[in-house]
């Protein structure tokens, strides 16, 4: 049936979205994705921070043994990821996948010897529009690159469960099991630190649902910002940073976002944040835990994406 | 600026060029930041009307790059391009109308940015060729050994105000002083490639996007606080970087003007001078050739 306007009187005014947002909804998408291989260029090394050549290790592709709960500096690696990067080979394909998986996706491998096997989408890497996948540790083991696997993207589109906070990278459904609060009119955020904007490196100016943000800290300068304990999987909060189109400064905003890899030697270069809401401070809020936060964890990730829908 | 150098043992390369036509994709929009789409203008090709001294800010354009954009049509062959041109070099057009006329390199920006006079300049298209005398890499200041040099020529370094004081440290004449928060799109890339994008300042735009960056002109000699751009552009403590404004207007978000790095070092190694007139514009008029 057509609305009928009563003549010369405003719009009506819509109503108020239903709690829970617009989950109901949601477009979900399979999408084909590739176990990435890591690559360098023909010179092994990249040069570190202070001018120091280094071969990266880590970087993409399948990296084993590194955890969810693992201290973002634990590992001598660069841009380390828990997990597995899925990409495509064409790269418009690519950047579909990267823009519309989200953490808290179901990725099922399709082929070799782990097929059949499922692991959970916990963000994304930008340039390359990489996605990184948990996976049971017996799985990784027998992944191997160019393997094919299955991810249903669902997510993006969701409305925020509280006017003026965008949600973005993430399936609503993971909301439950991060330290997330909804109050009245203001999403709280428990988060390992606050950090100001001025740490964020590569991927600002980026397009936040196909980029994250590298934080440039190190283990030298993260006790300053109360950081020291970061961990992948963590939840963060970045002051002064609007994140809904491409990721910029706005004086008195807030992104808040998971850590999905670790820490890179390179400058402008670190533990890596795939934003999952932003929003003016108020309606959006952060509280630091620096010792006792517990963010994303490997059995709830990959709860949710396995959970019928 | 009065300071030592290794002038005399830089090695000099002549490289060609091909001024590159602005490029599209098929949908056109990007985003600014309040989330307008827009269609500008801005990169690529022959940028007229805009030149050193000239406002960087409140064109109705997007990543403004003022004059030639210039790139080499082999990838490795573009690279060694766009790494070894320096600020202040001089580019002489090769093909064309205005074969023969002369500017200078002002930054890179994944292009080779050249200031051309406005008579000359109307004259190109792109498709015209260029060729760079490229010479400045490995400049060094024997008395300033914590100063990093990068992307700026003998002649460049020549014209700047400035200088080695009797404190050790180096006098540097800047137009403004840029926060280490209004570092944009570049942070984590090679600073000898494109340039920094300076947030805050979208002229026109809400006040909460403000970083006071409004008034920067194109070929300003900037300091980036915390800024550390010797192997790449990273945020460390108590640095500085001096860059100077090769690239303009921005809508897009998280973009802005952007200072190509030409100096990196400790604060401590510096004497800051606010000084309005520090612009390569005094290029116009200082010596060139190849020796430049």
């Amino acid at each position: 049936m057509t609305p009928v306007l009563p003549r010369g009187d405003d719009p009506p005014i819509p109503p108020a979205p239903p709690a829970g947002g617009n989950t109901g909804r949601l477009i979900s998408a399979n999408m084909l994705a590739t176990v990435e291989q890591a690559s360098t260029g023909s010179d092994p090394y990249r040069v570190d921070a202070d001018g120091v050549p280094y071969v990266p290790v880590g970087d993409g592709g399948i990296v084993l043994g590194v955890r969810l709960g693992d201290g973002a500096w634990d590992h001598a690696g660069d841009h380390a990821a828990p997990g597995a990067c899925l990409v495509h080979a064409d790269p418009a394909a690519g950047y579909a996948l990267a823009a519309q998986a989200c953490a808290g996706n179901l990725a099922e491998v399709r082929t070799g010897a782990a097929a059949g096997e499922t692991g959970a989408v916990i963000g994304k890497r930008g340039e390359g529009g990489r996605v990184i996948v948990v996976f049971d540790q017996s799985v990784l083991r027998r992944l191997r690159p160019g393997d094919q696997v299955a991810v249903r993207g669902r997510g993006q589109g969701a409305t925020g469960p509280v006017p003026g906070v965008t949600l973005c990278n993430i399936d609503p459904a993971l909301l439950d099991r991060l330290p997330v609060e909804i109050s009245g009119d203001t999403l709280t955020a428990g988060v390992r630190a606050v950090l100001p904007s001025r740490l964020a490196g590569n991927g600002i100016g980026r397009p936040t649902p196909m980029w994250d943000l590298d934080l440039q800290l190190t283990p030298a300068s993260a006790d300053r910002h109360g950081a020291a304990g970061l961990r992948l999987g963590d939840l963060v909060a970045i002051t002064d940073l609007d994140a809904r189109f491409n990721a910029g400064y706005r004086r008195g905003w807030l992104s808040v976002g998971l850590v999905v890899h670790g820490g890179s030697p390179q400058p402008g270069h670190g533990p890596g944040v795939t934003v999952i809401a932003t929003g003016p401070a108020g309606p959006l809020a952060a509280v630091a835990d620096p010792a006792g936060h517990r963010g994303l964890t490997e059995e709830a990730a990959l709860e949710v994406a396995r959970a019928p829908r | 600026m009065k300071v030592d150098t290794n002038e005399g043992r830089l090695v000099a390369q002549i490289l060609a060029g091909e001024v590159w036509p602005p490029l599209g994709d098929r949908h056109g929009f990007r985003v600014d930041p309040d989330g307008r789409p827009f269609v500008l203008p801005g990169m690529g090709g022959v940028t007229l009307g805009v030149h050193c001294g000239d406002p960087a800010t409140g064109y109705a354009g997007d990543h403004v790059e003022p004059g030639l954009s210039v790139r080499h049509r082999d990838p490795a062959a573009n690279y060694a391009l766009q790494y070894l041109s320096c600020v202040g070099n001089t580019v002489v057009i090769a093909s064309g109308p205005a074969a023969g006329a002369e500017g200078f390199v002002i930054g890179q920006h994944a292009y080779v940015l050249t200031d051309v006079p406005e008579e000359q300049l109307r004259r190109v298209t792109a498709g015209d060729q260029v060729t760079v005398h490229a010479v400045g890499q490995g400049l060094a200041l024997a008395a300033h050994p914590q100063v990093t040099v990068k992307n700026c020529s003998p002649r460049l370094l020549a014209a700047l105000a400035g200088g080695t004081r009797a404190d050790g440290r180096l006098e540097v004449h800047v137009a403004a002083r840029v926060p280490a928060d209004a570092i944009g799109a570049g942070a984590g890339m090679a600073s000898e490639y494109a340039n920094t994008d300076l947030m805050g300042a979208y002229a026109g735009l809400g006040d909460d996007l403000s970083l006071g960056l409004e008034g920067l002109r194109i070929g300003d000699v900037v300091a980036m606080a915390d800024q550390d751009h010797r192997f790449g552009r990273g945020y460390r403590d108590g640095w500085i970087s001096i860059g100077v404004i090769s690239t303009g207007s921005c809508q897009l978000y998280g973009h802005g003007p952007g200072p190509s790095t030409i100096m990196s070092g400790p604060a401590g190694a510096f004497h800051l001078v606010d000084d309005v007139d520090a612009n390569i514009r005094v290029l116009a008029g200082a010596p060139a050739g190849a020796a430049a």
